[in-house]
């Protein structure tokens, strides 16, 4: 499942992009989910094409790449104790982001569903203000089970 | 046959739920079946931008086809995607 290698970071407190990326994702690497070159290569496709959102809750991050760099679908999380400027996705302008959801995904078809309940919860002022306040990764998985991004079981 | 391309920057992520949205909201309009709704990456398809009745991406697109290329971002945010819809069906003279 989607976090079973429970990447999930807390109030993390990276000075740039360029470092919160890069620590998110070599986390991703080290539990075997993704290969080396997903680093670089997410570091690349969010100054080509930058993945912000700013939601009506606040600003997200989504970062990921091509699907050859993945081994394990997975999604890694991180919380940051204070935002740090991303681009949004579209339109490049400037958006202080407090959560990233790095995305290592292969197909897309079979993730379509999870997709959408992910960009649902972005917009879920209470979910959102619970991952502002939890301290540990089994209250993070509630959220993503009850929010329907992972199945309950 | 009406046809509409959505593009993201890898094509697997953001572009599938913008697809799937729009897919939901022709349905619930009773049009589903006038349009092929393609999905891609921006790279591969800016080129073939003619080709298609509308075009909708999320991500940046070049200053030269700014006017024909239809933000997609207010699905993925929730805010102004009726705005959205409307531009899509203009588009495929569907309204």
């Amino acid at each position: 499942m989607l976090f079973d290698k429970k990447v999930v970071l807390f109030d993390k407190n990276p000075s740039t992009k360029t470092e919160a990326l890069t620590e998110l994702a070599d986390e991703l690497y080290k539990v075997g989910a993704v290969t080396k070159e997903y680093a670089p290569a997410i570091l690349k496709r969010e100054s080509s094409f930058p993945t912000g959102l700013m939601t009506q809750t606040m600003g997200v991050a989504i970062p990921h790449c091509d699907p050859d760099k993945v081994i394990v679908p997975q999604i890694g999380f991180m919380r940051l104790k204070e935002s740090i400027t991303f681009h949004q996705m579209g339109d490049n302008t400037k958006i202080p982001v407090n959560m990233i959801f790095m995305l290592a995904l292969k197909q897309s078809d079979s993730q379509l569903t999870m997709l959408q309940k992910l960009m649902a919860l972005f917009q879920n002022q209470e979910a959102m203000n619970t991952l502002q306040s939890i301290t540990s990764i089994d209250e993070f998985i509630l959220v993503m089970k009850k929010n329907g991004i992972i199945n309950l079981d | 046959m009406k046809t509409l391309m959505v593009v993201c920057g890898s094509g697997v992520a953001t572009s599938t739920v913008v697809e799937g949205k729009i897919r939901d909201f022709l349905e619930s309009k009773g049009v589903l079946d006038k349009v092929k709704l393609l999905k891609g990456n921006i790279a591969e398809q800016i080129n073939n931008i003619d080709d298609y009745d509308a075009f909708v991406s999320t991500t940046v697109v070049p200053d030269d086809v700014k006017d024909k290329v239809i933000s997609g971002l207010p699905l993925l945010t929730g805010m102004g995607a009726d705005k959205v819809y409307d531009e899509i069906l203009q588009k495929l003279d569907l309204n």
